[in-house]
């Protein structure tokens, strides 16, 4: 597990050490947040992936399944929060075949957290999990360096401090599950108009004990403005030295087929060709 | 006292005329212009932490550098030579740069390293060369020309200014000059020079077909195919080709030219940049 | 030459710390901020579009949606900064006392070659402490012609038909290559061999081009974006005699007609 190859290591410090830049990971200037409510939780994510100053994906999914019933939102960089996702839905998913009991929100909040403090911050994952399970409604965040919090309502990521903003003037005891969805896509509205690491739309995943609900795309307020003008080009606008036109039955001589028999022997080997023919 | 009435006196002709045209030019250090500085002790290490991207690429400004320029001296005159690109960092700023200053019709200079630093000096010189033919009542030599500016970028020595130009022209009596002048403090003088990234490229084609007897056709075809080469294989070197011929009653322009339709014709009139395929199948 | 070699850094040592005793040392001093954002420029046969984005930002924040980075220096010429806006509203500030200036000192209008030299020599009176801003000078030349004169941050400058600069310059330059430019566009049927040559362009064509290259930075570029201010230099209309003998401060009459227009782009 978490198989990291080092090898390369010593090369890229002295590479970074004579000025050459390290090479841009696509980063979730994010804004996620999460909110309970009476008989749930809800999480909710903007969709803006970049790197840099650069939006590197308008749409992405910030929003990650971790087992039937918990969910977790993901800020920082995209690789380790997509990966580490994964990884602990997977041992969560063994940890509840082996037990043959539901998975627990406070199971995975704890994987993750030893997970992620094993690796010293250097995996740069910050989450909101939540989730239900027979213990009731739950609700965390985990930081890269492995501390976590448990309360009724986080945000996370760039545009945190606009989400928390909405949170602090607007969240009431005892909400329910249309108030928290209203809520909580506030807040992410506010990071996406005040953060600019934040932008594009807002993904919301409602968890009751019953289901999970994941609203993809639940609020679409950045929609492209229409272009003013065509850009098409007339045939023959590109210059060109030469043409070679491939038909589809000169493809398929590049085409071999390898027929491999249960045990994963090589039985036949032919190309296309032959076998039309 | 003595000093204010001079500055207002007019200026003896007479004397002036006597005096070594050499002489004069080390009293033209700028009096009318001063430079803001930064208020630190040490403002050329602040300039350098700010604008050099070679030492350190996250340097917030970038100036503009890269270039391919070449000059030299044959049986006709002098042929100068550039290329037109401008780089910050790896970014092209322009494709369209005059790197040949003309400083007046005698005097070219070519731009290398900082853009502005040529330009600006370069226009400073050619107020000066001016200054010089009304005292004098005759044309500057480049080899005084080209003193003035030596001198000149050699009093900010180490504070950052950056160039390297080759100033060229006719002078007085018809003689032609071609001197190399950089910010470090260099000034030769010789019969064909290149400058910039792209130099050892142009100086490959220049040296393999110079000689001094070259016809004025042939000199500028020479100029022309050595920018091309460095074009070809330097990448902060590009754009356009921009050529000039010195005769002796000053320089005439030869044209500003896509790098790309030469290239081509090169390639596939005369059959030469066979390395460059254009076939599939190659 | 021995302690040298076994002490390699022994020579080095004095120089590498050279106030180590009691003396105050100057340890970071950051003079520059970016405040993102983007300016275009382009020039037609008879008119001058210098547009920009109204976002000032820091980092992450936006300082904010209203701020104009083209300014208008008066005698008909209109000037675009970006990078960081104090030392562009200072620049903008300085230049157009100059201008001002110089129509007093003369009694005429600065042409836009004067202004763009006088604006180069601003800049470089500051090469060893240099404006952290790129500006981009328009206006119509003594044919009524556009002319756009564009610089680097220490003053080389060159007059040019069409540049973007600031934090989408990369997004939007090859862009104009390509539609003001048509750079790497054939004559259709001439197989290459003969180049599609930009002419003149109409005025509503280029604002067309202008705006579509401002909503697409805006998706890319999370440092532009809120507004679009748009400032065109054009021909006046040629004044009739009896309203030219009326006309009491013929001072301010400088043959061109500037106007600005604001529109809204994307705000996340």
């Amino acid at each position: 597990m978490g198989g990291f190859d080092f090898s390369n290591h010593t090369r890229n410090a002295a590479l970074m050490a004579s000025g050459m830049p390290a090479p841009k990971a696509t980063s979730t200037g994010t804004t996620i947040v999460g909110c309970l409510f009476d008989g749930g939780v809800v999480i909710a994510a903007d969709t803006r992936a970049t790197s840099g100053s650069v939006v590197a994906d308008k749409n992405c999914e910030k929003l990650h399944y971790i087992s039937p019933h918990i969910w977790c939102a993901g800020a920082g960089t995209a690789a380790d929060t997509e990966f580490t996702t994964a990884i602990i839905s997977s041992n969560l998913e063994l940890h509840a075949l082996s037990t043959g009991r539901k998975p627990r929100v406070v199971t995975c909040m704890t994987m993750l957290k030893q997970h992620l403090f094993k690796y010293q911050g250097h995996i740069g994952a910050y989450l909101v999990v939540a989730g239900c399970d027979p213990t009731g409604s739950h609700l965390y965040t985990v930081h890269a360096h492995g501390s976590t919090d448990r309360l009724p309502y986080v945000t996370m990521g760039s545009g945190s401090l606009a989400a928390m903003s909405v949170f602090e003037t607007q969240w009431k005891k005892g909400i329910d599950r249309d108030g928290a969805v209203k809520l909580c896509s506030d807040a992410i509205l506010a990071g996406i108009f005040n953060d600019l690491g934040s932008g594009s739309n807002v993904d919301v995943c409602v968890i009751t004990p019953e289901k999970a609900t994941l609203m993809r795309n639940y609020l679409t307020p950045n929609v492209r403005a229409p272009k003013e003008l065509k850009y098409k080009f007339e045939k023959g606008t590109t210059a060109v030295l030469q043409e070679k036109l491939i038909s589809k039955d000169e493809l398929r001589r590049y085409i071999t087929v390898t027929e491999v028999d249960a045990e994963g022997e090589t039985t036949l080997t032919t190309d296309v060709m032959q076998v039309d023919a | 006292m003595d000093a204010l009435v001079s500055k207002y006196s007019p200026v003896e002709l007479d004397a002036a005329l006597a005096e070594d045209s050499d002489d004069e030019v080390s009293s033209s250090l700028p009096q009318t212009v001063s430079f803001i500085l930064p208020p630190i002790d040490q403002p050329a290490k602040f300039l350098r932490a700010m604008t050099d991207d070679h030492a350190n690429p996250a340097a917030p400004i970038k100036l503009k550098h890269g270039t391919t320029t070449l000059a030299f001296k044959f049986q006709g005159g002098v042929i100068v030579c550039t290329d037109s690109r401008a780089t910050q960092g790896s970014w092209i700023a322009s494709q369209t740069v005059k790197k040949v200053i003309e400083i007046n019709p005698y005097l070219l200079g070519t731009m290398a390293g900082g853009a502005a630093d040529c330009q600006y000096w370069l226009t400073y010189l050619g107020m000066e060369c001016r200054l010089h033919q009304l005292r004098h009542k005759r044309l500057i030599s480049v080899a005084a020309a080209s003193k003035i500016l030596a001198n000149l970028v050699y009093s900010y020595k180490g504070m950052g200014l950056s160039m390297g130009t080759m100033l060229t022209g006719v002078g007085h009596g018809g003689v032609f000059g071609l001197y190399y002048v950089d910010s470090d403090g260099n000034r030769v003088e010789g019969n064909l020079f290149c400058v910039g990234s792209g130099q050892t490229f142009a100086y490959g084609v220049l040296d393999r077909g110079y000689k001094w007897d070259l016809t004025e056709e042939e000199a500028l075809e020479l100029g022309r195919r050595s920018i091309l080469a460095a074009t070809h294989r330097d990448a902060y070197s590009g754009g356009y080709i921009n050529l000039y011929h010195i005769k002796e009653d000053g320089w005439v322009h030869h044209g500003f030219n896509d790098t790309n339709p030469i290239f081509w014709k090169q390639k596939l009139e005369k059959g030469e940049f066979q390395n460059v395929s254009t076939t599939l199948d190659a | 030459m021995a302690s040298s070699y076994l002490l390699p850094h022994a020579q080095h040592a004095p120089h590498a710390h050279p106030t180590a005793s009691s003396q105050p040392r100057q340890h970071h001093w950051s003079p520059y901020t970016e405040n993102g954002g983007v300016i275009l420029g382009i020039a037609g046969k008879d008119y001058v579009i210098i547009a920009g984005d109204t976002r000032s930002s820091e980092g992450y924040n936006i300082n904010t949606r209203t701020a104009r980075k083209i300014f208008q220096l008066g005698s008909g010429i209109i000037l675009g900064v970006v990078g960081m806006s104090a030392d562009g509203e200072e620049l903008a500030r300085k230049v157009a006392r100059k201008i001002d200036d110089y129509k007093r000192n003369h009694d005429k209008h600065i042409t836009v070659s004067a202004a763009a030299v006088m604006l180069s020599r601003t800049l470089y009176q500051k090469r060893f402490f240099p404006y952290y801003c790129q500006p981009l000078l328009g206006g119509l030349d003594e044919n009524g012609v556009g002319a756009i004169y564009t610089y680097d941050y220490v003053g080389s400058f060159e007059r040019e038909q069409s540049r973007a600069f600031g934090s989408a310059a990369a997004l939007i330059t090859p862009f104009l290559d390509n539609q003001i430019n048509l750079k790497n566009q054939f004559v259709p049927g001439s197989n290459g061999e003969e180049p599609r040559t930009p002419g003149d362009m109409p005025r509503d064509l280029v604002e067309k081009i202008v705006k579509d290259a401002f909503s697409s930075a805006v998706e890319r570029q999370i440092e532009v974006g809120d507004g679009l201010q748009m400032v065109t230099v054009t021909r006046a209309p040629p004044r009739a005699e009896e309203e030219e003998a009326t006309v009491e401060d013929d001072d301010e009459w400088t043959g061109s007609t500037i106007s600005e227009t604001l529109s809204p782009l994307k705000q996340d």
